[in-house]
Formats: structure tokens, sequence, C-alpha cells
């Protein structure tokens, strides 16, 4: 217990040193001009829960009333509602990460064991100021099919949630996780600090997705690693397809283990002002290690996107590739993608990175129009194929609900 | 059903179809012959409406209307169909996704399944619009596109080329569905057809076939007559000749 709370006691130094430390990337925040989340009460009944609510959190890709495994999902500073199915009982956990750390003293060596306390003044900031986030586990070689899910949801305005979430997965365990983060009106100002720290067990294999759905005035912040044991597989997918404020991310995945894999893939519909630098960096360090990051970019109006990706090689037999596809809608929306690779040690590793920037091609247009569509229809359609990503280990229902995103997108974007 | 008078097209600085006259009535279909080069996909672009293939001169009316200044989904809409030499490749979308498209346009729904079957493209419903197809998977998906659409005039663009033997008779059938060559009382679609090789006769009897060479209609006539000549003489005499 002494070890513990001498642990704490440190991460609050150095957290508290570094409350003023600014990220290197991304527009610098001012957190003393917001508050912090109110307090909101639990329900035993997702019946008790406002349809506003449950209508903000379908938006960002969750379905409070389907039939899931498990449910977490946090209003503003409280978990107003933790669910594991009858069903699901004794193979998993979800709750909230404060109430774990609570419950399970061992769990403090996972709590900060990834993420930096004091990687910059957000992380600092959700450490001394916490308001919450998910704690799931999954036991060893327990396979679900059926998708658990995590939301988060800000309902008042010049505020900041600061979650932490700890994710994991047990020696052979599978698991699909859709985490929806969303403001609930749409017109709140804040910020969303997100700390998440995955720990993928050997033979694991998480499939994870996020959907953001903020508000124009919504700074968002989240802060990602992931450690990947030997043969873990590891499939993130995010999307972004409302105009906010500001994000920057750039998550960072450790493959550690011997054929660990791991893929990215970022959609993004930059609209208005929104000022998005998004990237991802995988860290290949043992035999068989295989990455992939890609992206998707389309940007309109005054939108800035800076899209990033970063392969590191520590190990001969490792290969990865990054792949950055990006259309403009407009004169005043720019993108900027930025691939770094780098090799340490090993130079029969196989990195490559491939970048594209530019407008469809007007032949596809033309095809498409001789088949009866007008050039604004032609453009829509082009431009959903263009987002839809294949993309590996998504349920169904998510895959239909990202595609109806996009579609209704860019129909009215065009 | 389509008339071309002294049709000019200019692609670029370069002007490729120098005069054009040109006639296809209710129910006939007609073959585009000539060497490489001469305009013949010029041709069949420019009647789609494609941007980039400027008419510089002359009209071209559809079922009586000038459809010269129209934009290529407006002379979609009215009946003029294409099936393209090649298919871009749109990622995301399948072949599936484009041809249900095809049909709400139409405000039908064929069995989609059914007509791709009859071409021998089920399996590529759920792949990616021209992605990885081969020359013959392009003509068939082409086809099917059209089958779908079914329109008054359709253009098919070497049908043949890419294809082989065996899939030759496939593509004939379907060219007659297309026409509804084998509905003698509903003859009334029509078609433009370019071809080099004239394997395609042998399945679709065409009613008129044409010469072109630099620009013009140098020779119009009975199809095979025509072929019979070129194959013992040659596109050459095609333009000494003064038949």
């Amino acid at each position: 217990m002494k070890v513990q709370e001498e642990y704490l006691k440190d991460l609050r130094e150095r957290a508290e040193k570094a409350l003023t430390k600014k990220a290197p990337l991304g527009p610098d925040i001012d957190l003393s001009q917001f508050y912090l989340c109110s307090p909101r009460e639990q329900v035993e009944d997702l019946r008790e829960i406002e349809e506003r609510l449950k209508e903000a959190a379908l938006y960002a890709g969750v379905e409070l009333e389907g039939e899931k495994a498990a449910t977490y999902l946090q209003v503003d500073r409280s978990a107003v509602y933790e669910k594991v199915q009858k069903a699901f009982e004794g193979k998993l956990e979800i709750m909230s990460s404060r109430e774990a750390l609570a419950r399970y003293p061992e769990l403090i060596e996972y709590w900060w064991g990834l993420v930096p306390v004091d990687a910059d003044k957000y992380t600092a900031f959700a450490e001394l100021c916490p308001t919450e986030g998910y704690f799931i586990r999954v036991f060893p070689n327990v396979k679900i099919d059926v998708p658990l899910q995590a939301c988060l949801l800000v309902s008042e305005t010049a505020r900041v949630q600061s979650v932490h979430n700890i994710v994991i997965l047990e020696e052979g365990a599978e698991v699909n996780l859709i985490t929806g983060c969303a403001s609930v009106r749409g017109t709140e100002s804040g910020v969303h600090i997100g700390v998440s720290e995955f720990y993928i067990g050997d033979n694991a294999r998480l499939t994870f997705t996020m959907v953001h759905n903020w508000g124009e005035s919504f700074h968002v912040r989240p802060r990602t690693v992931a450690r990947l044991g030997k043969g873990a597989f590891f499939s993130s997918t995010y999307v972004l397809l409302k105009p906010l404020a500001s994000i920057q991310a750039f998550p960072q995945v450790i493959l550690e283990g011997e054929g660990a894999q791991a893929t990215f893939q970022n959609i993004v519909f930059a609209k208005g002002d929104s000022y998005i630098d998004l990237g991802s960096m995988l860290l290949l360090k043992n035999r068989g290690c295989r990455g992939s990051s890609i992206s998707r970019v389309c940007a309109m109006d005054k939108a800035q996107v800076f899209a990033r990706g970063k392969l590191v090689a520590f190990h001969d037999d490792v290969q990865a590739h990054l792949e950055c596809k990006g259309i403009l809608f407009s004169n005043t929306a720019q993108i900027t993608s930025i691939p770094e690779l780098e090799v340490y040690g090993a130079p029969k590793a196989r990195l490559s990175h491939e970048a594209a920037v530019g407008p469809f091609e007007e032949e596809a247009v033309n095809y498409l129009r001789a088949r009866g569509l007008k050039r604004e229809e032609a453009l829509s359609l082009l431009t959903q194929g263009f987002l839809n990503l294949d993309l590996p280990g998504l349920p169904q229902a998510l895959r239909r609900y990202i595609e109806e995103i996009i579609r209704v997108t860019s129909r009215d974007v065009l | 059903m389509l008339y071309i008078e002294r049709l000019k097209v200019a692609v670029g600085d370069s002007l490729i179809l120098d005069g054009v006259d040109l006639e296809i009535g209710e129910g006939e279909v007609h073959v585009l012959l000539g060497p490489n080069g001469a305009g013949k996909t010029t041709l069949l672009m420019a009647i789609m409406g494609i941007p980039g293939y400027r008419i510089v001169g002359g009209r071209i009316f559809f079922q009586g209307k000038d459809i010269t200044d129209l934009d290529v989904e407006e002379r979609a809409r009215l009946g003029i169909g294409m099936a393209f030499q090649k298919m871009p490749t749109i990622s995301g979308i399948t072949l599936r996704s484009l041809g249900r498209i095809i049909l709400e346009k139409r405000g039908i729904t064929d069995s989609l399944e059914e007509i791709a079957e009859r071409v021998n493209c089920s399996y590529l419903l759920d792949r990616d619009v021209g992605k990885g197809f081969s020359g013959g998977e392009m003509k068939r998906a082409e086809l099917l596109q059209l089958l779908l659409q079914r329109p008054l005039f359709s253009m098919v663009d070497e049908p043949e080329s890419g294809v082989d033997l065996d899939s030759i008779a496939l593509v004939g059938r379907a060219l007659r569905e297309l026409f509804e060559r084998d509905q003698v009382r509903t003859k009334k679609r029509s078609g433009l057809i370019i071809t080099h090789t004239g394997y395609i006769l042998e399945y679709l009897n065409a009613d008129r076939g044409h010469v072109l060479m630099d620009g013009r209609i140098v020779c119009s006539g009975n199809p095979r007559d025509l072929f019979a000549d070129i194959r013992e003489k040659g596109y050459g005499e095609c333009a000494r000749c003064e038949r």
C-alpha cells in the first residue's frame, strides 16, 4: 500500500511540474479558461437515460439500446451507466478507471505505465484533475464477437473532461471495442483530454474503433499508447466527420512481441475552421512485426489538416507501410502530409510510404455522368468511395453506420 | 434516331473529326471501322458529350432534338449510353453499388444479380469498380452496366478487344440482348459499335458499316462486304476507293 501511495505521490509531483508544459504539436490551449465537468448521478436502467444523451451517443457510433457485450457510458464527470451482459459476466469487466484502481491495487502497475504523466500539460491535467474514464479487462482466451462499447459525452459548456482509460486484454483474448466521444448539443465549447493505455497480451486481438462527434468550439487532445505482446493484433480505426475547433493526437503502438501486428486507419472529413493534426506511430521491435497506417482526408472550407505517420524499425525482420491520401474541396483548405521512416540497427527492415494530395480524376467523374449521375452526385459517390476504407474486423452494423455517415456527409457537402 | 451533321471535334489543339455525317435509324445497329487514330473513339465520346471532346462545328440530333450543347448526364437521361473501352478504377464503390444506382436512376428493380449472371459478372459485383479487372472483365462489366441502363441508343467501343474467343460468344449474346435483336416486334433500340476484328458480326447482324479515316466517314455499306474488302486490300484502298 505504501508503495502505491509513493508511486501516486511521485506521479502527482511530476504532473504538477508539467502543468504548463506545452505539447510539441497543435495549438496550445489555456486550460484555466475552462471549468471541470460536473458530477452526474448513476442510473441502473438504460430507460432512465435522457433521449438527447442516447441520440448524442448514437451519432458517435454507440447504440445504447443495442445488444452489446458490455457498455460504459460517461456523461461529464461521472460514469452514469456500466453494464456487462449476463452472458459475458465473468469473462470481462467494465467500470470507471478510478473504481478499478480502488478495487485492484495491483492495477497501479498499469496506471501511467505507457503514457508518461508528464508528457505535456494535458496528461498532467488528466492526473491532477481526473474525471473518470473507463477500465476494461478481458480475461485470458475469452473471445467475444459482440462489440463492447464505451461512450464519453459532454453536456455542459466551457468545461474540461479529462479521462484516463485503461484496456487490458489478457493472453488470447479477442474483443471489438467501439468508443464514441461527443458533445451533446454540438454547440458546447470545451476540452476533451483522453489518456488511453492499451495492454494487449500475447496472441490477443483488439479491434478498436473511435468515432468523434464534437462541436465547432471543442478542442480534443487524445494521448494514446498501446503495447502488443507476442502474436498480438491491434486494429485502430478513427472516424472524424464533423467540424471541431482543434484535435491533436499522435497515438503510439509498441509492437514488442514477436509477430505482433498493428493497423491504423484514419477517416477524416475536415470542415469549417477545424484544425486537425492526426497521425500514428508504430514502433516495430521484434521479429515478424507488421504494421500499416492509412489515412484518407477530405478537407474543405478553411480546414487545416496535418496527416502524420511515423514508422520506426528496430529489427531486420519487420515490415510496415504508411499511406496518406487527401482531397481538397476548397482553395482555402490545407492538407499537409508528413511521413517519417526511421530505422535503428536493422538494415533489412522494410518500411515504405505513399502520399498523394489532389482532386478526383475527371475521367472517373465523367464515367459516372455517362451513367446518368449529375456531376454533384458523381463527386459525392467518389467521396464516399474514397473515404470507405476496407475496415477489417469492423462489425457489420458499425460499418454500415460509418458508411451512412460518410454518404450523408458527402451529399451535404456537395 | 441519331443524326449527325458535318461534325467537327477537337481534342486539345488537334482537330480529330473533320466533318462527319452519319444517320442511324430506329432499331438499326451500325458498326464503325477504321485504322488506329482515325477518330472512332472520339466520335463516340463526342456523341456521349464527354468533356474534353470539343465540338467545334456541326450538330448532333437525337430523336429529333438538338443535343449538341447538352451535358453528358442529360444525354444519358435522354437514352444515350456507352460502354467505354477502358473503365476507370473507382475505389470504395463496388460494381454492385454502381449497378444499383443505375437501376435506381431508371426507377426500376430489375434483378441485378440475374443480369450479372448472364454476362458472367456475378463474381465481380463485390469488387471495386475497375479495380484489378482484366480486359475481358472490363468489357463484361461495361456491358452489364449498359444492360442495366437500357439506353435507346448504345455505343460500344471495341467489345471484343481483350476478350478470349470463348467469351466473344457471351459478349455477342449480351449485345443481342442490349439491342433486342431477338425481339422482332420491338426492334427499336439502336447502336454504334466500334470493331477492329469483325468477330462480333458473327453474333450480331449489323445493319450498316462505316469506315472512318482521317476524321471523316469515307465509305459506308454492308458491314460484311466492307470487312471483306478491308481484309483483302487494307484501309489504304478505302482511301482510294470511290464506292
